[in-house]
């Protein structure tokens, strides 16, 4: 076991400013991912978890000032501040990323060889005669039938769940010590889903790679995930291992997220469970806790600042609820 | 439940011409489905199984090869002018994304107000008091009116297309992944705006979706569809507790359990190959290409659809052991063994 893990978040902040509006979409975040582990971050549109993961990699779209503040350490080293130089560096070698679209994720007029090999010239330096070797290694790493004649097509002649395998490759082209997954599964169907999230945790175990995967699935998270990080309106309302936030949820957001799953169980025709209201708007930071309004459980200190994070009697856990940290509520 | 249904689709083809010269995209393929007031029918299937087509074949965005789509009995296809529009009205599509299928520089009350007109109610008094019910119908404040519906939430936004399609009085909705577009937490309030409104208006729903969670709870009856085809046809709760075509079982086995430790006990069917393309597709049952089941009798002709339970029928060979608790080989396989460790190179 390292002392220090592969990515350590404290803090986070993300300010983004455009000519018209300033919003905090991330505020004040801390999480960490070691090596070999997969760390998911559930939230529902809007709720930070995609600006989180790609800020402070420099991965924004342009005519956006983000602003940065906390501490984001990556393999020793401090993002924050870093300049894009650097950045570039890391960004696709050491981190790989896996976007939600595999379509648009890929170049529709190049063979995918080219892809991949491309990724391994750039990042390991190799000639393109070797990065072509390792395109066909990569192709058959995550189980690609007919690797050879594959390399040669391009994306379009490709179904949804093959292209996000290529994508998939072209992400480990560069050797990352930990890939950033964006709903890698959200495009697909549910039985690809299958086999993509188990290659993801194959690959995962046998490259003894970091994973962070970024999703809105439950399912998802059960099948892939070591510990999660449910965000709600910019902030982590809970974070601990799956085994007991999936199966003993505490945070009255992420019990109503569980619960709104339906069931097999619930007879047909019968009333789907969810939460009432709609989730806030990102604008200026809430002064308390922003499920409050949503919330069955909610007092009146919920609303007068924001709640802490705070570690379970086990400290497993950390919830960001006064009143299930009060002990008030049921377990 | 009426005996006549309201919507009934009897061998309905769709073909597209597809960019191989001389060759067609079989979407839909000899498709029959029934509706009844009141009803909410689920259809299900992979991206690419026509599903949406020949949704928008009922309703007339597309044109069928063949085959009929009768509403109240009375086939669409001898309709002409008036007459053809007056029935179109009574067939309503909710799309998938409300972010595209709404005008953003109207207002709400204004993408209502057009709908009304078009169902030809001239005051704009009555348009307004109209207005107000619809809005109240899917559970929006009559303020929302005057807002544009950019402004409004992915769910506010579903809700003024549902109240847009339902203000012509429809009597089927078409429904094409309603609330796939939607954060979870949303997704429950309108499931339970559709569950009320089946309820209190008596409107017959199709609801196209691959969520099969959702539809299991929402809808009385499921059809699964495959390659143009439908496999498989039930009563919800019998369909997904014995599901009897080697598809369905491979579908209902995929969906992730939400529990951890049930999730890594879980067997992951694996699949065969992929997709066959609609272009060509293969001969006798279409899903024989990937079938662990398969035998030579799949490859000479199409299955017929065989009666398993009063209104549970498959379109499989071996459906009756099916339905008697067989299970299809391809959940036999183990999750760990997974198929890419063979290819890992050492």
């Amino acid at each position: 076991m390292h002392d220090e893990p592969l990515l350590s978040v404290s803090n986070l902040t993300v300010d983004l400013l455009t000519a018209k509006s300033a919003i905090r979409p991330v505020d004040g975040v801390s999480y960490t991912v070691r090596q070999g582990e997969c760390l998911a971050i559930v939230g529902e549109s809007g709720s930070g978890k995609t600006v989180m993961n790609f800020a402070p990699l420099g991965l924004m779209p342009t005519g956006v000032t983000t602003s940065l503040s906390g501490s984001v350490r990556f393999g020793g080293r401090e993002l924050i501040g870093l300049p894009e130089p650097e950045i570039r560096k890391i960004r696709g070698k050491s981190i790989g990323f896996i976007f939600q679209d595999p379509m648009s994720a890929l170049n529709p007029v190049r063979r995918i060889g080219r892809q991949i090999a491309e990724m391994a010239e750039l990042h390991l330096d190799m000639t393109p005669r070797a990065a072509e070797a390792r395109a066909l290694e990569l192709v058959k790493l995550v189980g690609i039938s007919d690797p050879v004649a594959r390399l040669r097509q391009y994306p379009h002649e490709l179904s949804g769940g093959l292209r996000q395998r290529i994508v998939i490759a072209t992400a480990l082209a560069g050797e990352p010590k930990l890939l950033i997954a964006d709903e890698p599964t959200t495009a697909l169907d549910v039985t690809v889903q299958a086999q993509i999230l188990r290659l993801l945790k194959d690959l995962q175990r046998r490259l003894n790679m970091a994973m962070v995967l970024i999703t809105h699935d439950m399912g998802v998270v059960a099948g892939a995930a070591d510990n999660i990080v449910v965000m709600y309106a910019a902030r982590a309302a809970e974070r601990g291992p799956v085994d007991k936030v999936l199966v003993t949820p505490r945070h009255p957001y992420t019990r109503g997220l569980i619960n709104a799953i339906p069931k097999r169980e619930d007879p047909i025709g019968s009333q789907f469970r969810g939460l009432p209201g709609i989730p806030p708007t990102l604008g200026a930071p809430f002064k308390g806790c922003a499920f409050a309004p949503r919330c069955d459980f909610a007092v009146p200190t919920c609303t007068a600042s924001r709640p802490p994070l705070v570690p379970s009697a086990d400290g497993s856990v950390f919830v960001a609820c006064p009143v299930v940290n009060e002990g008030r509520a049921a377990a | 439940m009426t005996h006549r249904p309201v919507l009934k689709v009897e061998n309905l083809q769709t073909r597209f011409k597809s960019v191989q010269r001389g060759k067609f995209v079989h979407a839909v393929d000899d498709v029959s489905i029934e509706l009844y007031p009141g009803e909410i029918v689920g259809l299900v299937g992979e991206s690419g199984c026509g599903k949406s087509t020949l949704g928008r074949t009922i309703v007339g965005l597309e044109k069928a090869t063949s085959g009929r789509v009768l509403l109240d009995g009375v086939d669409l296809s001898t309709l002409s002018g008036a007459a053809l529009r007056d029935s179109r009205r009574a067939l309503q599509y909710v799309f998938q994304d409300p972010y595209s299928s709404l005008n953003d520089r109207q207002t709400v009350g204004e993408a209502l107000d057009e709908a009304l007109q078009i169902d030809g109610i001239r005051s704009r008094a009555d348009r307004d008091r109209r207005t107000k019910e619809l809005l109240d119908q899917v559970g929006l404040a009559d303020v929302v009116k005057d807002r544009h519906t950019r402004e409004l939430s992915g769910g506010q936004r579903q809700r003024v297309a549902i109240a847009r399609s339902l203000a012509v009085n429809p009597r089927v909705l078409i429904c094409d992944e309603p609330v796939s577009a939607l954060d979870l937490s949303i997704r429950a309030q309108v499931m339970n705006l559709f569950l009320r409104l089946q309820k209190d208006l008596g409107v017959a729903c199709l609801f196209i979706a691959h969520d099969l969670e959702l539809v299991r709870q929402a809808a009385s009856r499921v059809y699964v569809m495959y390659l143009g085809k439908i496999v498989e046809h039930g009563p919800s709760q019998e369909l997904y507790d014995h599901p009897s075509h080697p598809y369905s079982q491979m579908l209902l086995a995929s969906v992730p359990e939400a529990n951890p430790i049930a999730e890594r006990q879980r067997k992951v069917p694996l699949m065969v190959g992929e997709v066959p393309s609609p272009t060509n597709p293969p001969s006798g049952c279409r899903f024989r290409t990937r079938c662990p089941m398969a035998v030579d009798d799949c490859r000479q002709q199409v299955p017929p659809a065989l009666k398993l339970s009063p209104g549970h029928d498959a379109a499989c060979v071996f459906a009756k052991d099916l339905h008697r608790g067989k299970r299809s080989a391809l959940l036999e396989a183990d999750a760990n063994a997974e198929r890419v460790g063979a290819l890992v190179p050492s």
